[in-house]
Order: C-alpha cells, then structure tokens, then sequence
C-alpha cells in the first residue's frame, strides 16, 4: 500500500448481530483496487456495505484520508456505490442521472450538466446526454452508473460485482475502462467478485491493488 | 388454436347485455339532458355548488387516505415481519365493506365526539378507501429496488432528499392513480353521505337520488348526472395519462426487507397502528350491536332473528330477516349472470379483435356511478310502458353490470397464463373442437367462475347506491334497511342496525374470503 490517505479499515467487525467474519484490517491508497473475491454468502457484500454505510459496524474503525467516517451517514461518507445492475433513475436522462450528485452538493444546475457531460466522455459515452436511459445497453447503463459515482467527487468508490450482469468480451473492456478511470480519479477503490480471475485483472491496473480472499 | 366456431361469437352476450342495461339506460339519461329547458339547468347554480362542496370535500378525503395509507403500502408490502399476511389482507377489509356498513360503524365509533358532517364523512371515506393506497402504491412500491434509495445517499442525498428525488418520482404515476381513484369515489358516495353527512358533504349523487326520488324532477337528476359523469371522466383521464408516464422498476416484487434497528421499531408502530385503524371502526359495531343505555343486551339480536321482528309488516321500513332473504336471492342471482356475462366477456379476450374490443367495454360501468346507472335504468325500464320495477329484476341487473368488470378482470389472467397448447394436444388426441378446447381452458374457466361469482355476490349484498334507485320501497335490500333503521330515531333502530351490519359484515368477507382462497389454490 502506497501510503496512509486513501481508505483505512482497522479491526472492521461486520455482520447484523453476530459478527459474520474475523475483524478485517487492510489499507487502500488512492488509485488502488483492493480486489474482494469469496464465495456466494461469505459477507464481501456486507463488508463493502459496512464500508459504504449501507450496514452499522459492530467493530472497529474505518478512514478515509484521515477522516473518521465509522458513525457517519451514509451520505455524509462520500462513498460511492456501483452495485450488480446499473439503478439508474428512471424518471431523469442519462446526463442528469450524471449530475445527481453534484446537485446534491449544492451545485448548480449548469454547472452539474457540465460535469456530467465530461465525465460522459470519461467513460466513453460522449453525446449520451440527453437519452433516455431506456436506450442504453447493459453495459452503457453501467458506464452510466460509474460515471454518477465519479460525479459525486467520492473519497473512495465500492463496486459490489457490477459486472456480473454482463456478458464476457463487454465484462474484459468494461474492466480496463474501470481501472483507467479509478486511476486517474485517484481514488481508493473496493471491487468484490466472485470471480477469481476478475478479481486478478481488477488488481493489475495503472495503479496497483491486492486481493483480500474471503 | 383450434377453437371451436361458437367461441367466435362468445361476445354477443356480453355485448348485448350491455347494449341492453348500459347503452340504452345511458341514452334515455342522454335524451333529457339533451331536450329544451336543459341550458336553464345549466344556469341553475345549485348542482354546481353541490360539485364544488363534493370536490373540497373529495380532495380532503383523498388527502387523508394518502397520508394514512402510504406508510402503510410501505410498511406492508416491502417490510418482512410477523403477520405481514395477516396485516395486508386486514387491510383490504374496509375496501370489501358496504358503504353503509361503514358509515354506521363510524357513528357508532365517533358520532358521540364528531356527530355529523364533514369531519367523520371525510374519515370514513379515507377509511373505505385505505386498500385503494395500499394495493395500488404497494404493488408500485414493491418494484423499486431499494438499493436505488442507497444509490442516492451514497451520492450524498438525506434520507428526505433521497425519497423527494428517487422513490417520490418512482411512485408519482401510481399515487395519482390511487388518488384520482379515491377522489372518484369519494366524489360519487351516496351511502356514506347520507347516513353520516349533513348539508355541507352534499354530494351530486345524493342530489340525483332527491331529485329523483323526492322532487321527481328526471330532468334536472339527468343534468346533474352528467355534470357528474363529466367531472369523473376528467379525473380518470388525468390519472390514466399519469400512469402512461409509469418508467422503471422491475416486473416482479424486489425482495422484502427485513427491520432493522429504528426501522423495526417503525415498521411495528405502523403495523399496529394499521390493525387498529381498520378494526376500531368493525368492533365499535359489534359492541353497538350488544350494548344499549342499559348495559349489555341481546335484545337486538333477537330483534333480527325473533318471531317479532321490528317493524315486520310495515312497508316503510321491512323485515330485516325478509330483506336478508331478498338480498341473498339477489346476490345469487348477480353472481349466475355476472359470471355467465363476464366468463363469456373474459373467454372473448382469447379469441379477434372484436372479442377484446367488447371485453374492454366490460369496464365501463366501473366508471359510471351508481347513481347515473340507476337512473338510467330507471329511465330506461323503470317507468311505463316498460316498467320492469315490478319484476325485481332491476336490482340484480344492475348489479350484474357493476359486478360483470370485475369478473372480467379476475377471469381473464387466468385463461390468459393457461398454455393454449394443451387445446392442440387434445385435439391431436382426436377431441372434437368443443371438447378440445374445454380440456384446455375448462379446469381454469370452472375455478374462476366460482370465485369471481363470489365476488359478485359479495359486491351485490353490500351495493346500495344503484338499489336506492330501483328497488320497491316494500322490497328493501339489506343496506337499504339499515339506512331506514338510521334515519329514525331510538336507540332500538340504531341496535336492530348495529346488529344487521354485522351480518352483512360476515356474509361479506366470508365471501371475499372464500374466493381468495380458492384463488389461492389455483
């Protein structure tokens, strides 16, 4: 691990009122892929739902960049999600499923458009803007949804499978594209699979990562 | 599909009987409206005032349905917790109670506090109307994943800020369903209002049921029908536009989701505040049923069932033990020709395009009011030279007609999921047409006539609107006899009432029970 301002987890106690796992303790730098891979029921959902504030910690602590998020709000963490489907909202176009989140922040309208748009050309989707998300593909949507991540301006990004949903040639690219973009958001980054070789490519990236076996 | 030649002409009943008790009644309504002197019934400002009191009035009602009922389609459909089933049909029971049922158990529950007028008229409204909210923003809400929520606090959204901008959207097209369908009907009570209202929860049916029956001024009842009629149609035009803008969510229900921490604790205030908001109402009828200023009694009891039953002979108010009789005869009655009517309607969806078309116009009678029906019919067949009051057929007819959509609807997904393939194997079997198709569509088509004819009989013993109309006044139905019993004074009438509601209770959701367990099997 590169150095001590990306994510920080230190004796995590995850589950609902047992403890499912020994308390985890592991560092991401920013840039880096921390590759989750276990069996189906084995809690790498739960781990990275603890991390993101889907689920209340019975344990330990968790920072990032310096930041004690372990009690906080899911949406006082700036940790964004991508899960398995892409969720995107149904009722708004693709630029303002983009721009949700920096809307939230207290940007303006144009502004959020803006970014979203550049961050449409990021994950190769430029001139996708004013679509109705009812015409993208799966991995379109996905891209989608990555890029809604991104927008938000996280401290650290949690990939809950997001593409077992797709087919494998669309699953290798989407990868690459994935890496490329945590990269250059130089953001830590937890991506669990069940796939021992996903799990592989994901921590072979421009940056670096490692591989957590549950 | 090798369908059988009369299968073709599967439609012509339904189509005619609804030519027959809905075209025509409409049409003879249709015929005073249009007839001089009716722009001087335009300018009479009376059935617009009354359009305006029943419109404050409706949006009131739809308002506190909704904001009773969302929390609990919430709780109920996406939670997973003890008696979830239990609560959910609960909550369908104020919607299968006659209208005058629940009126009278809100008096007995609030008319000492409230008495009456709006206050309890507006609550018994959103009351009846709770399963409305329930099933239709239930059956919605339980398609939206609930990550989709998680998605956007993760993006920095509040927990208000999330459901205002992610799951509000979401659910906007079936809450305006909900609500344009509580509106209409809260718009369009007349047993509710008569018996718990007073001047200022007038509604237009009321009005055409004095007009009618009172002033006997057909001309203005027709005006204020269609004024009505106009305002309904509105509304449902509204709503189905807002449903058509329905994107997103998943075609099967999301997992339920199990409470945890705060949430339990909120899931288990809703639950229970939920069984006791739909069951208050029906044990304050009960204990009206048992209680007099003297303590407990069974007096009124044995005034329904005993040889001297109250008022029997007189015509004003009736037997209650004959009118149960009478409402059972007509009860069975709607639910033979709703099922013939409707099994044909729905069995015409399987075959051209005209059979969908008729099947399609099945429906039209559930956007018509009691009232506009009624009168209609009285129009139609109720006055010399056709007076076929006489006959005691009007009421099960007009029954049928608001049952047979029903029917309809209960029919037609099962034949529709029964693999039409099965007809071609029997037939390569040797079977002939008939028998073919019969093996194929039978075992479902026998099951769902039953229980949709159920269901039309428990539609047809609680009906009261359409049979204050065209009932004889010496051939009073259940829910007209307790309307009488309300309007006299004495604590024995409300008692002898009290007692028949619940009957009329029992018989009720016995009924509805029994069909949704034999849907249940299926």
């Amino acid at each position: 691990m590169k150095d001590s301002t990306g994510l920080r987890v230190a004796e995590l106690v995850i589950g609902y009122e047992s403890p499912l796992h020994e308390p985890f303790t592991f560092n991401v730098a920013p840039g880096d892929v921390l590759a989750v891979v276990g069996p189906s029921g084995c809690g790498k959902s739960t781990l990275l739902g603890t991390i993101a504030g889907l689920t209340p910690a019975l344990g330990g602590s968790i920072e990032i960049g310096g930041r004690n998020i372990t009690a906080l709000p899911i949406n006082e963490r700036r940790v964004a999600m991508v899960f398995q489907e892409a969720l995107l909202f149904p009722h708004l176009n693709v630029r303002d499923n983009v721009a949700y989140g920096p809307r939230r922040a207290g940007i303006s309208r144009e502004e959020a458009r803006a970014e979203a748009d550049r961050l449409l050309t990021w994950v190769d989707l430029e001139g996708y803007g004013d679509r109705s998300i009812e015409q993208l593909s799966g991995g379109q949507a996905q891209r989608v949804s990555l890029a809604r991540a991104l927008a938000a301006k996280p401290d650290a990004l949690c990939l809950d499978e997001p593409f077992s949903a797709l087919d494998a040639p669309l699953r290798a690219r989407l990868a690459q594209d994935v890496l490329s973009v945590i990269a250059r958001a130089r953001i830590p980054a937890i991506h669990v699979t069940h796939d021992p070789l996903e799990a592989q490519t994901m921590t072979r990236g421009a940056g670096g990562g490692s591989i957590l076996s549950m | 599909m090798h369908a059988p030649t009369w299968l073709r002409w599967a439609w012509v009943v339904p189509a005619a009987f609804l030519v027959a008790f809905l075209a025509i009644p409409l049409a003879s309504l249709g015929r005073q409206v249009i007839s001089p002197g009716t722009v001087g019934y335009l300018f009479d400002p009376l059935p617009w005032q009354v359009a305006g009191l029943a419109s404050g009035q409706a949006i009131v009602s739809t308002l506190l349905a909704l904001a009773i009922g969302l929390p609990m389609a919430n709780v109920l459909t996406r939670y997973r917790f003890w008696g979830r089933r239990w609560a959910l049909a609960l909550a369908t029971v104020p919607f299968v109670l006659p209208t005058v049922v629940v009126a009278l158990a809100f008096r007995a529950l609030l008319g000492g506090s409230l008495g009456s007028g709006f206050a309890i008229v507006v609550l018994a409204h959103a009351y009846l109307n709770l399963a409305v909210v329930v099933r239709i923003v239930g059956a919605r809400w339980v398609t939206i994943d609930p990550r989709m929520d998680l998605t956007a606090r993760s993006l920095g959204a509040g927990p208000w800020t999330a459901f205002r901008t992610v799951t509000w959207p979401a659910l906007r097209p079936a809450i305006a369903s909900a609500a344009a369908i509580v509106f209409v009907f809260s718009f369009t009570s007349l047993g509710v209002v008569l018996l718990i209202g007073d001047s200022s929860t007038r509604t237009l049916e009321s009005l055409v049921l004095r007009q009618t029956s009172i002033l006997l001024d057909f001309q203005g009842a027709a005006v204020s029908a269609a004024i009505q009629a106009l305002v309904v149609g509105s509304v449902l035009v509204l709503a189905a536009r807002q449903r058509a803008a329905q994107r997103g969510g998943s075609a099967r229900p999301m997992r339920l989701i199990r409470p945890r921490g705060r949430s339990s604790l909120a899931v288990g205030v809703v639950a229970t505040a939920a069984a006791v908001i739909v069951l208050a109402p029906v044990l304050a009828l009960v204990w009206a049923s048992l209680r007099s200023s003297s303590g407990w009694t069974l007096a009124w009891w044995s005034g329904l069932f005993g040889p001297n039953t109250i008022d029997a002979g007189s015509t004003r108010i009736g037997s209650p033990l004959s009118a149960m009789a009478r409402s059972l005869t007509f009860a069975i009655a709607t639910g033979a020709v709703a099922a013939v009517v409707g099994g044909l309607a729905a069995v015409s969806v399987l075959t051209g395009r005209i059979g969908r078309a008729f099947a399609i116009a099945t429906a039209l009678p559930l956007g018509i009011s009691a009232a506009t029906l009624g009168l209609g019919t009285l129009l139609a067949y109720g006055r010399p030279p056709l007076d076929l009051r006489a006959t005691g057929l009007l009421v099960p007819i007009a029954h049928a007609l608001i049952a047979v959509p029903l029917v309809v609807a209960v029919a037609t997904p099962t034949l529709r999921a029964t693999d039409p393939r099965l007809v071609t194997v029997a037939a390569n079997l040797g079977a002939r047409p008939t028998r073919a198709w019969w093996t194929g569509y039978g075992p479902a088509l026998r099951t769902v006539m039953v229980a949709a004819g159920g269901l039309a009989c428990a539609v047809s013993l609680g009906e009261f609107g359409a049979a204050s109309f065209l009932a004889r006044a010496d051939g009073p139905t259940v829910p007209l006899v307790i309307a009488r019993l309300l309007g006299r004074p004495g604590e024995a009438s409300f008692g002898v009432a009290a007692a028949l509601a619940v009957v009329l209770v029992i018989m009720t959701t016995t009924l509805v029970a029994a069909v949704d367990r034999g849907g249940r099997r299926r």
